[in-house]
C-alpha cells in the first residue's frame, strides 16, 4: 500500500502555478506517494502577514490544525516561505501557554492543534528518498542546469534541521540524480528577486537579471520554489525585454525529475516540445 | 529601531545578504552601521542568511519583523495583506475560476476558506493600525 500525505500548495501554487502541483503529484505517485490537498487552507502567514502582526502564528496554526483534523502527521509543501512559516509555527506551538491561547481561538471552528505535524518541503521529501528516486531514473538527461536553492527551506538551521543551512547540497544532488550536469555559477544562494518584488520591483528585476546574466552556460534554470519560478520564468520577459540571448527556459524540480523518470511532458505540466 | 546590544558591528551579515549583492540595502546595513539611514527593512527577503551567519547570535529576523510592524508598508505588501484579510489568500481568485483552472489541469477540486476566516483568526478589528 502506498503512502498518503497531506499537501499544502500555498497561495501562489494554488492560485497561479497549478503545473507545480501537477508535476509534484506525478513524481510522488511514481514513488508510491499520494497527496491529499488541505481543503480550505489559508495563506501560511509569512512573510506578508508576519510583517503586519505577531498574530501570524494563528493563521499558520489554523492550517496545521486542518492537517491534524485530516488525520495526517506529515504535510508536503512546495514553496520555501510556507515551509519555513509552518515549521516555525509548529515549533513555537510546543509552548503550552501559546498553544492554549491558539486553541482557544481555533475552538469556535471546531479545530485544535498540537503542532506535532512534520513539514516536508519537496526537496527534503525527495532527498530523504534518494535511492528510491535513483531507482526510478530511466531517462538520464543530458542538460546543463543552473539551480537556485529555495532560501527559506534550510534556515534557520536549528529549526529547519535539514542539510547545511548556508551551503545546502540536497537540491544539487537531486539534479545530479537525473543525469543533468549542475553548472556552478556562484549565485546558487542569491536571491531570485521574488520577495523583493513586493517592496521594490526594480530591485527584484535587477536580481533576476543578475542571475540570467550569470547562467549563460546553462541550458536551463531549475527551481525548488514557486517564487523563484514566478520571478525567473513568468517575469522573465520583463527582465530581458528584447535581449533574446538572455532568455532561458526554467523548470521546477519535479518537472526535471519527472522527465528523467520518463514521465510524459504533459503529465508534468509542461507543454509538449515547447518548454525548451 | 534600537541597535541590538549583542551586535558586534562586524559586518558578516552584509557579506551574506542577497539584497546587498544586488545593490539594495536591508536591515544588515543598519546593523553594520547604526548611523546608516539609507536602508529599508522592507527589502529583506526573509532568507535568514544574516541570522544564520551572525556571530553575535542576534535575532535579526524578529528585529526586522518588529520594525516592519511599526512602519508604513509598501504597496505590494499592503495589497497582499489586504487580500489575506479579505479571502484568506495572497491573491483573490474566485472559487469558480479556481475550479475551472484545476479541472483544466486535471486536478481535483479544492475549497477556498470561508471569507472573513483569516480576519477573524487574526482578530483584525476596525481601527487597528493595519
Amino acid at each position: 500500500m502506498g503512502l498518503k500525505l497531506a499537501f499544502y500548495p500555498g497561495c501562489l501554487v494554488l492560485q497561479r502555478m497549478p503545473e507545480y502541483e501537477v508535476a509534484t503529484r506525478a513524481v510522488l505517485r511514481a514513488l508510491g506517494i499520494e497527496l491529499e490537498i488541505v481543503q480550505q487552507a489559508t495563506c501560511c502567514g509569512s512573510p506578508v502577514v508576519e510583517s503586519f502582526t505577531a498574530d501570524w502564528v494563528y493563521l499558520a496554526a489554523y492550517n496545521l490544525a486542518l492537517v491534524e483534523q485530516m488525520g495526517h502527521s506529515t504535510i508536503v509543501t512546495v514553496c520555501g516561505g510556507c515551509t519555513n512559516t509552518l515549521t516555525r509555527a509548529a515549533r513555537v506551538l510546543q509552548d503550552p501557554d501559546l498553544r492554549a491561547e491558539v486553541n482557544h481561538r481555533l475552538e469556535s471552528l471546531g479545530l485544535s492543534v498540537t503542532g506535532r505535524v512534520e513539514v516536508r518541503h519537496l526537496v527534503r521529501l525527495l532527498a530523504e528518498r534518494e535511492e528510491k528516486v535513483r531507482a526510478r531514473i530511466v531517462h538520464p538527461l543530458s542538460l546543463r542546469v543552473a539551480l537556485t536553492n529555495p532560501c527559506q527551506v534550510f534556515r534557520p538551521g536549528d529549526i529547519m534541521g535539514f542539510d547545511d543551512p548556508m551551503e545546502p547540497q540536497s537540491l544539487r544532488r537531486l539534479v545530479e540524480l537525473t543525469g543533468a550536469e549542475v553548472v556552478e555559477y556562484g549565485g546558487e544562494d542569491e536571491c531570485c528577486g521574488a520577495t523583493l518584488y513586493l517592496a521594490s520591483p526594480d530591485l527584484a528585476l535587477a536580481a533576476g537579471r543578475r542571475k540570467l546574466e550569470a547562467v549563460q552556460e546553462a541550458d536551463l534554470l531549475l527551481h525548488g520554489c514557486g517564487n523563484c519560478q514566478l520571478l525567473l520564468r513568468r517575469f522573465q520577459r520583463m527582465i530581458v525585454r528584447d535581449e533574446r540571448n538572455l532568455r532561458k527556459p526554467a523548470l521546477l524540480l519535479p518537472q526535471l525529475v519527472g522527465l528523467a523518470m520518463g514521465l510524459p511532458e504533459g503529465e508534468l505540466g509542461l507543454r509538449e516540445g515547447t518548454w525548451r | 529601531m534600537n541597535h541590538p546590544d549583542e551586535c558586534l558591528q562586524c559586518g558578516t551579515c552584509v557579506t551574506v545578504c542577497p539584497v546587498e549583492m544586488v545593490g539594495g540595502h536591508a536591515i544588515v546595513t543598519f546593523l553594520a552601521d547604526p548611523d546608516a539611514t539609507d536602508y529599508s527593512v522592507w527589502l529583506c527577503t526573509s532568507c535568514w542568511r544574516c541570522q544564520e551567519a551572525c556571530p553575535g547570535g542576534v535575532s535579526i529576523y524578529e528585529l526586522m519583523m518588529e520594525q516592519r510592524r511599526r512602519e508604513e508598508a509598501p504597496a505590494g505588501y499592503r495589497a497582499a495583506f489586504e487580500s489575506v484579510l479579505a479571502c484568506g489568500l495572497a491573491l483573490q481568485v474566485p472559487q469558480e475560476e479556481l475550479d475551472q483552472m484545476r479541472a483544466a489541469w486535471g486536478l481535483e477540486p479544492t475549497r477556498l476558506p470561508p471569507p472573513g476566516l483569516a480576519r477573524a483568526l487574526l482578530c483584525a478589528e476596525d481601527g487597528d493600525r493595519w
